[in-house]
């Protein structure tokens, strides 16, 4: 008897194991896979696009320009919508194709595309307060070789774009006022692939891989979560230079261009909403902006020779 | 059934049941949580490859690059056990995916991202497999893009179970053959020692108690202590270990003289080398038992072997004794009876306890029995009384009976204890010595009597004789006075008896021919009895044996049995035979006066030797004879016996021309040859 209620109580317990292995059954929904379909691109709605020289990555893109295109959208009524080219070639070459109706680009950038046509109507504050804006030369803080901009002869530069304003151009001309010229460096090369090159530059340095990099002032701050700052040292700085410029391509319509600078134009950081959206941005307002602000830009390009390419 | 296998099988079996018991209860659960797992961390992974995906489709999907999402879809799914990958707008529109012919439009609908903006899991059915399709949001700077979707099969899963599975179950099949295989070696190892002790057992059983179990020491207390203790019964005993042994003397023992205690032996260096396991405790257990039980039994031998000496011995005290002794206990059934009550109640003494009184004797009498009984321990006062008893052939017998209560320790009656001593022989005794008493009475008076006829008689005798001398010899008157002389000796001869009777005559004992004091007797009678056709033979021994006596008063008994035995024929006459015998070793001459007459009956034959006791007629006899003859036998050490009829073999000559021979009489008279100084005249 005793036997007999042993077994069953050893039973009782494997079921009991066995019911809570399985009490957890999943739900099944039944597909057929055999029903295909093609898929077709959705056509966009008409809009007005507008783009983010791809200084940064696409995400920090529309992340900084989203709350601006919301505002700039309520405020006008157009139907504006953010297009993400993927290199600065590729800007210039869409708002040629009219691709790109208001662009905001570095002033080298606008010089280039003023040249297709693109008038600047407005300029941004920089959240330094300046409408300008400088370049950076940074280089490993325990980098023993280099102390001055004369040390930087021989070493190997990495800067972000043949098209950056102050990730390459700017500390070009600087290096050619301290009498340095692109041959003097053991090798000049540019940050690899779409978007982000600001934060590659700054990567490439702390890394090691090359000896000297050239950024935009203010990139630092961007990458602070990335790297450690302090390994980093800001070898030289450039003369400032008019900042970052909206521009309208050739053959917008005009009445549009004034209804986005009037907007742009009453953004304010006395407000909270606004300042926040104007923060977001990485600037401290816009204001008026023509063409004839960029002749030192035009100038500098000038001078290291590159208005004689593409410019 | 299960109770008849043999243990070393049930042990088998019961770990193969544990073993079995595991692997069917931890088979499934185990497999299930294995595969649990394996889901959970398939679903992890497929988790982290859709918001890797998402991650990485944002650049393209703001690029609106569809080569680039086109290209990571594909890279997804080439992964493994992917199925598919796909990306959807914000919309729900399919961006990319990874099929090849078309997409299937169920796909689209069958999974969302949750309302918490998390990677959600859902579980497909294809028809053909089971697919976990992951929907993970495609999020930038806080707002939904899009979402990723990719198809993780199952397949692979289940094919990892199942191998997990098969391999556990093997592990367990493994583990069962081990695991049988050293129980069996186990199970025979204990069941073997097992075995040894059910042997053990089995010689207790059949009386063999010296027999051992436990194997002897490893290491001896005193050996190891160094104990000098001779008197400890631990001492030397190679038998037993020293915590089993009362009385043990160990200092180290906690309490002296208990053997029980083995928490003082724990730390105790001989217990821990000389301590088994369990199956070693019992086997030294039952070899100590089997040793106690060994004494014990030798003491209850003893015991029972005393006991039985001292039954024996009470049985036979209570069976020689000649009392009928019996016991009843209180409610009035026999306890016990000794050989002389069963014989009396005409049962064996061992069928006696039980029974009462009216199973025993008839009722009046078991009435008057239990009546008294019931009495006696109720006043508890003891009974002390005679009882007569008539036997059958009407002679009766005399009793003694007591009656005693039995008390027990406390005081108690438990019983009654009663004798019934046959006192007849004591009764007679009492009666002849109170018929001694009275004889010696009347001897006196008859003495004094006698002394005074005895003057007046001889007066009378002589003056007859004188008369007769006075007249003729034939006239009436000489007859007369002869007549009155033959009476007058007649008187005389009695008076002379009664004389002899009653005082004790001088002896005049000295040294004398037995022989021919026996002839002298003969041949004074031999004459008359011839008359009456009654003849003497004689067979003396011819070595004239010498005797110290009275030979007067010895011929007078000669004469004496001679009258008696003539007496005891006819008028037809008989033969009397005169026996003598020397007995040199004994120191005894024997007279034997033998008749073939009438016989004397059984019933006379103790009282012959009584005064006055005859059966003769009245004239003949005094019944004095012979209790004279008696008396001077006695006076000479000697006795005197009679026997009728003649005992078988008895040399009586025979005689052809004598009538047909009676039962007969032998007298015996023995007289010792030799006398003590005492005996002889002062």
């Amino acid at each position: 008897m005793q036997l007999i209620r042993t077994v069953v109580t050893i039973l009782l317990l494997a079921a009991a194991l066995l019911c809570s292995a399985c009490s957890d059954e999943e739900t099944v929904v039944k597909v057929d896979m055999n029903k295909r379909a093609p898929i077709t691109a959705a056509k966009p709605a008409e809009s007005i696009t507008y783009a983010y020289l791809p200084q940064y990555s696409h995400t920090i893109s529309f992340e900084r320009h989203r709350k601006l295109l919301d505002y700039l959208r309520n405020e006008t009524g157009l139907p504006l919508r953010q297009i993400f080219p993927d290199t600065f070639d590729e800007h210039i070459k869409m708002v040629e194709r009219g691709e790109i109706d208001i662009s905001y680009t570095n002033p080298l950038i606008y010089i280039r595309l003023a040249r297709l046509g693109s008038r600047a109507f407005a300029r941004i504050i920089e959240p330094t307060g300046s409408p300008d804006f400088r370049g950076q030369i940074i280089i490993r803080r325990d980098n023993p070789l280099i102390d001055s901009l004369d040390d930087c002869r021989g070493k190997r530069w990495i800067a972000v774009d043949p098209g950056s304003a102050g990730g390459y151009l700017f500390p070009l001309g600087l290096f050619m006022e301290h009498g340095l010229d692109l041959a003097d460096f053991d090798e000049v090369v540019f940050a690899p692939g779409p978007g982000g090159k600001q934060e590659k530059v700054v990567l490439a340095v702390n890394a090691g891989a090359y000896d000297i990099g050239t950024i935009r002032k203010g990139t630092l701050d961007i990458v602070r979560n990335k790297i450690d700052l302090d390994q980093i040292r800001v070898l030289a700085q450039t003369r400032p230079y008019p900042g970052w410029v909206y521009s309208a391509r050739k053959g917008l319509d005009p009445d549009i261009v004034e209804r986005i600078r009037r907007a742009m134009f009453r953004l304010t950081m006395a407000r909270e909403d606004q300042a926040d959206i104007l923060r977001t941005a990485g600037m401290r307002g816009i204001i008026s902006a023509q063409d004839k602000d960029y002749d030192p830009v035009r100038a500098l390009a000038k001078k290291i020779g590159m208005l004689s390419g593409g410019f | 059934m299960f109770s008849r296998l043999r243990f070393h099988t049930k042990l088998n079996l019961g770990i193969i049941a544990i073993v079995v018991g595991m692997a069917v209860t931890l088979l499934p659960l185990v497999g299930s949580m294995t595969a649990r797992a394996l889901i959970k961390e398939n679903k992890q992974r497929g988790v982290a490859l859709a918001e890797s995906l998402a991650v990485r489709a944002v650049d393209p999907m703001l690029s609106q690059d569809y080569l680039r999402l086109r290209n990571m879809a594909d890279e997804a799914s080439g992964v493994g056990d992917v199925v598919y990958a796909f990306i959807e707008n914000q919309h729900g529109r399919v961006l990319t995916h990874s099929f090849h012919k078309g997409f299937p439009s169920e796909l689209t609908g069958a999974n969302r991202v949750g309302r918490d903006g998390k990677v959600h899991i859902q579980l497909l059915d294809t028809g053909t497999e089971h697919i976990y399709d992951f929907a993970a949001p495609v999020m930038v700077a806080g707002q939904r893009m899009g979402t990723v979707r990719i198809g993780l099969s199952k397949k692979r899963i289940n094919m990892t179970i199942n191998q997990l599975t098969t391999t556990l179950a093997g592990m367990f099949g493994g583990a069962l053959f081990l695991v049988t295989a050293l129980g069996t070696v186990f199970a025979r190892t204990v069941t073997r020692r097992l075995a040894t002790l059910r042997k053990h057992a089995e010689e207790m059983v059949k009386g063999n108690l010296d027999s051992t179990t436990a194997s002897p020491p490893e290491a001896h207390c005193w050996e190891m202590m160094n104990c000098e203790m001779a008197d400890c019964p631990a001492y030397h005993d190679k038998r037993r270990r020293c915590w089993y042994i009362a009385g043990t003397q160990c200092e180290y023992h906690g309490q002296k003289g208990k053997s029980d205690n083995l928490d003082s032996c724990r730390n105790c260096q001989v217990f821990q080398q000389n301590v088994g396991d369990e199956i070693q405790d019992l086997a030294e257990t039952f070899d100590l038992m089997a040793l106690t039980l060994k004494n014990h039994i030798q003491e209850l031998r003893e015991a029972e072997s005393n006991l039985t000496h001292q039954q024996r011995l009470m049985r036979t005290v209570m069976d020689v004794n000649p009392d009928r002794v019996s016991m009843v206990d209180t409610r009035m059934i026999y306890q016990a009876a000794n050989r002389a009550f069963a014989q009396f109640v005409g049962m064996d003494a061992s069928r006696i306890p039980g029974k009462t009184d009216f199973h025993l004797f008839p009722e009046d009498e078991a009435e008057s029995r239990n009546l008294e009984a019931r009495e006696v321990l109720r006043t508890s006062k003891r009974v002390d009384r005679q009882e007569r008893m008539e036997n059958e052939d009407g002679s009766e017998q005399w009793f003694h009976v007591v009656q005693i209560p039995v008390y027990d320790d406390k005081g108690n009656t438990t019983g009654l204890l009663r004798t019934d001593r046959d006192i007849t022989d004591i009764k007679a005794y009492e009666e002849q010595l109170i018929q001694a008493q009275k004889m010696e009475s009347i001897g006196k008076l008859a003495g004094g009597v006698a002394h005074e006829i005895n003057t007046p008689l001889g007066i009378i005798l002589g003056y007859a004789q004188l008369l007769q001398d006075d007249v003729d010899k034939g006239s009436q008157l000489h007859q007369d006075l002869a007549t009155i002389e033959k009476q007058t000796k007649v008187c005389r001869k009695i008076v002379a008896d009664l004389l002899g009777f009653s005082r004790q005559t001088e002896s005049a004992k000295r040294e004398m021919c037995f022989n021919n004091s026996v002839m002298e007797a003969a041949s004074l009678v031999k004459h008359a009895f011839s008359l009456d056709r009654v003849a003497i033979l004689t067979d003396l021994d011819d070595r004239f044996p010498i005797i110290y006596g009275d030979p007067e008063k010895l011929k007078q008994v000669w004469i004496n049995l001679l009258n008696n035995a003539k007496d005891a024929f006819t008028d037809d006459g008989g033969t009397i035979l005169i026996r003598t015998r020397l007995d040199t070793p004994k120191g005894i001459v024997t007279l034997q006066v033998a008749d073939t007459g009438s016989g004397i009956p059984a019933a006379n034959l103790k009282k012959i030797f009584d005064p006055f006791f005859s059966t003769k007629s009245v004239g003949k006899g005094t019944g004095l004879g012979l209790s004279v003859s008696f008396g001077i036998i006695e006076d000479h050490m000697g006795n005197i016996e009679a026997e009728s009829p003649l005992p078988d073999g008895f040399p009586f000559p025979e005689t052809p021309d004598a009538p047909l021979p009676g039962p007969g009489t032998v007298f015996t008279v023995n007289l010792p040859l030799d006398h003590c100084p005492a005996d002889q005249p002062a």
